[in-house]
């Protein structure tokens, strides 16, 4: 009994420490010495991409130029973690890409392929297990106690990519620094950014549809009341039409038209949670009114992502919520919905304000997510990143043709304009997840129609400029990685309960309420501490 | 006054199921099988076409096509390409089977065992195995022992943590209970070992019960994914992990990065990978299928 007293004692005083070390450890990227940033002199676009981050873009795939000369590994193996999107890939015997990607690296690269649905139970048992790879992919949500597990088991990579030190990996030097930032805790640089395209959009729209009620943009319309005159036009259930359906009411484009902050609101120091301001109410008392007065499918918000897709590209909806990289490529709204709607045209939906002014979108979708590697010699860390330095190899490399097409030949062919077209095995050889262990900078690319990378374009070119980031991105809360995703959801149930006409408004302000008191104060207070530290 | 208690008043006492049957109660009869058999049949259908199908067409039948204009196999194709379908398929046949059979072994001896009164330390075996039933060891220490002994990324990880369940045992346990004993002790009489016996007399007298815990087993097998997500890599899955994979295909988390030039639409692979991942069951459940009957229903009856 006195030996589990003192057992009781220990376990109370290190779990009282850890929580002391957790509390306080908030984090800003502005403290790191951020890579500094050395464009590749390489293919020149067809549209160049701007200091804004808007992505540059092609209209065929450019002649591939060599960008990594010398293998990165000596007969070695890095070992990896990371997620896996979609299909599983053909195995390393069976797959001449990989086969051909590991000759290239010069050694074995052993991935532990992971759904991303697993992954936080995979990773952390692993973790558990102690039995840690190279390379790990922190999406976001799987680490709970992230500021501890990289100072305990992650390199801190600030010596070996901080400043011109990046100069030695000109793959990764090229990546801006704006998707640096989300790689820094404590003010060091403990992973490798996995960039994406700024921001998600504001959904789609069928333009044939539109321009039947007598628009050619969006951007024409002038407020919400427009909005709502505009959303009738386009709704007759009779003909099996509506003018909104989507997964969750696709309500990122309503918060886009009333200005609802990214996640948090600035304003001098102190943080306003985007739930709290009236711009958040406005979008959803119009939501719900909207859906009141049937201008969505009913029963949409439970749609799966294919049921949504689906009524889109058949005309059964005019306008719907998806990200914006999936507007292009042969399964993407630029080819799909005149496939099975000739003469229909889908383009970006482009946000209006609520009250006649400008919009406001978000940069929400600065990067997929972050790779961290695992404590190691300097040699061995060096090995990796050169590793990461390959698969991070830009748009019109040889190396970038090899990742995401698979070898000549026997994933694809080219055709007369030089672009590369896929054979029956190119899904299952070129599945193997290189993306979630390191990429470069998007670019908008297409070669079936130029109009599409021009419309994606140009979607990119309007929404960026107006894009607000979320303040609290590069931050740290120990309470919100931890209980953030418990206490918010009271909220969107509550949201979806009004949108749907189940409750009133009354209610989500009563989960609003719970969301601070549960959690949400504490959080706001840990984020202005990181802010004005 | 029915048919039936006319009969009976006039003492002819045939029940009605034994008259010849009117034509329009056999419309009826018929009618209703007919509409049962297509509500079975009709999602079946659904998915076989739907897995022939175009983008196009799927997304102008919302989702569930009945009869593709245009046929295609790209879907197979696709799915076949590499055979990582084909080779998850043999990996689960094999670990079903082989796994099934260890298990119905491994139970069985355990379960003869624990029926013989003079077994020293039986009932402390016994409650062990009850143990488990109320409580498991939680993920974490699974994963360390199955780490410890060597088994990680190794088909033995699929097997041996499940290889008893102690409700199958207590299944068979009973079930070998409720023979009669007088055989087992005649035949001791006559100079045969408990192996002898249990080969000879129990198993042959076991088989229903022997196929529906077999089932049990071989379904367990065949489904297993969490274990095969915690302790494979991808390469090694079975083929429940590779038909989740494909029906996560459709998800909205899904990162629709820069990918090859491929255009088979999503759902018609998730349709044909269902359809590939039924053909084995298809082929297997009418041969055992007056077993299992027999099986459920001998368990289900005492004496």
């Amino acid at each position: 009994m006195a030996s589990l007293g003192a057992l009781t004692l220990f376990g109370a005083g290190a779990l009282t420490a850890c929580g002391q070390r957790t509390a306080n450890s908030v984090s800003n990227a502005a403290d790191a010495l951020l890579p500094k940033t050395i464009p590749l002199k390489a293919q020149t676009p067809d549209i160049a991409g701007t200091a804004d981050g808007v992505p540059a873009a092609f209209y065929k795939y450019p002649a591939p130029f060599r960008s990594v000369e010398k293998a990165p590994l000596n007969g070695g193996t890095v070992t990896a973690i990371t997620n896996l999107f979609g299909t599983a890939p053909n195995s390393r015997d069976k797959n001449p890409a990989w086969q051909a990607i590991e000759a290239r690296l010069g050694g074995k690269v052993e991935i532990n392929a992971v759904s991303s649905d697993d992954y936080g139970t995979k990773f952390n048992t692993m973790v558990a297990g102690g039995d840690l790879p190279d390379l790990m992919l922190n999406d976001g949500s799987a680490i709970p106690n992230i500021v501890e597990f990289l100072e305990a088991k992650c390199a801190d990579l600030t010596p070996l990519l901080g400043g011109d030190a990046i100069s030695a990996y000109p793959n990764l030097a090229a990546i801006p620094e704006i998707f640096w930032k989300n790689t820094v805790q404590a003010g060091k640089i403990y992973s490798l950014p996995i960039p994406r395209n700024l921001t998600g959009g504001s959904g789609f729209v069928n333009q044939t549809l539109l321009q039947k009620v007598g628009l050619s943009s969006t951007e024409e319309i002038k407020d919400k009341d427009d909005f709502y005159k505009v959303l009738k036009d386009l709704t007759n259930p009779s003909k099996n039409q509506w003018a909104l359906g989507s997964t969750k009411f696709g309500m990122t484009m309503m918060h886009h038209i009333f200005r609802t902050p990214n996640q948090w609101r600035n304003s001098n120091g102190k943080l306003t949670r985007h739930i709290e301001t009236d711009e958040y109410l406005a979008a959803v008392e119009f939501a719900a009114k909207l859906y009141k007065d049937g201008l969505y499918v009913p029963g949409s918000e439970g749609w799966t992502k294919s049921q949504m897709v689906n009524a889109f590209i058949s005309g059964k909806v005019a306008m719907i919520y998806d990200g914006l990289p999936a507007y292009t490529g042969p399964t993407g709204y630029g080819r799909t919905l005149p496939a099975a709607n000739p003469a229909n045209k889908a383009v970006p939906f482009i946000p209006f304000g609520y009250d006649g002014g400008k919009a406001q979108t978000w940069l929400d979708n600065i990067t997929f997510g972050t790779v961290m590697l695992k404590k190691n010699d300097d040699a061995k860390l060096k090995e990796v990143l050169s590793v990461a330095n390959f698969l991070a190899a830009p748009f019109g490399s040889e190396e970038f043709l090899l990742l995401n097409y698979g070898v000549a030949g026997t994933d694809y062919t080219m055709d007369a304009n030089g672009n590369p077209i896929a054979t029956d095995r190119a899904l299952l050889d070129t599945a193997v997840p290189w993306k979630y262990l390191a990429a470069p900078q998007q670019v908008v690319f297409d070669p079936s129609d130029r109009s599409i990378v021009d419309t994606l374009h140009s979607a990119y070119s309007k929404l960026i400029p107006l894009g607000v980031a979320d303040p609290c991105e590069t931050l740290f809360s120990p309470t919100q990685a931890t209980e953030g995703s418990k206490i918010m959801q009271p909220v969107s149930d509550a949201a979806t309960a009004v949108i749907a006409g189940r409750a009133q408004i009354g209610t989500l302000k009563d989960a609003i309420a719970g969301w601070k008191k549960n959690g949400g104060d504490t959080i706001r207070a840990e984020y202005e501490q990181a802010l004005n530290a | 006054m029915t048919a039936w208690a006319r009969n009976l008043r006039a003492g002819s006492e045939r029940p009605v199921w034994m008259e010849k049957p009117k034509p329009g109660m056999q419309v009826v009869k018929l009618a209703a099988l007919v509409i049962i058999c297509f509500m079975a049949l009709y999602p079946l259908f659904a998915v076989l076409a739907t897995s022939l199908s175009s983008q196009t067409e799927i997304a102008n039948n919302n989702g569930l096509v009945i009869f593709p204009k245009e046929p295609t196999l790209a879907a197979y194709r696709t799915i076949f390409a590499g055979g990582v379908v084909t080779d998850a398929l043999l990996r689960s046949l094999v670990i079903t089977v082989v796994g099934t059979a260890l298990s119905l072994a491994v139970t069985v001896c355990m379960a003869y065992g624990l029926t013989r009164r003079d077994l020293v330390g039986g009932r402390f075996f016994l409650m062990t195995a009850l143990f488990t039933m109320l409580f498991s060891p939680g993920i974490i220490p699974s994963f360390l022992m199955v780490k410890e002994l060597g088994l990680l990324n190794s088909y033995a990880s699929l097997v041996l943590p499940t290889l008893m369940s102690a409700f199958n045992l207590v299944v068979v346990r009973s079930f070998f209970m409720n023979l009669p004993q007088e055989l087992f002790e005649a035949a001791k009489i006559d100079g045969a070992g408990d192996f002898r016996i249990l080969i000879k007399m129990v198993l042959p007298l076991s088989k229903g019960v022997l196929a529906v815990v077999g089932l049990f087993y071989g379904v367990g097998y065949w489904n297993a994914f969490f274990n095969a997500m915690l302790y494979l890599n991808d390469d090694k899955w079975p083929l429940s992990m590779i038909l989740r994979q494909y029906v996560l295909l459709g998800q909205p988390m899904g990162d629709s990065a820069a990918v090859a030039e491929i255009a088979v639409p999503s759902q018609a692979i998730q349709m044909a990978v269902v359809v590939v991942s039924l053909i084995p069951i298809v082929i297997v459940f009418p041969f055992l299928q007056r077993y299992f009957t027999k099986g459920v229903l001998t368990g289900a009856i005492k004496g």
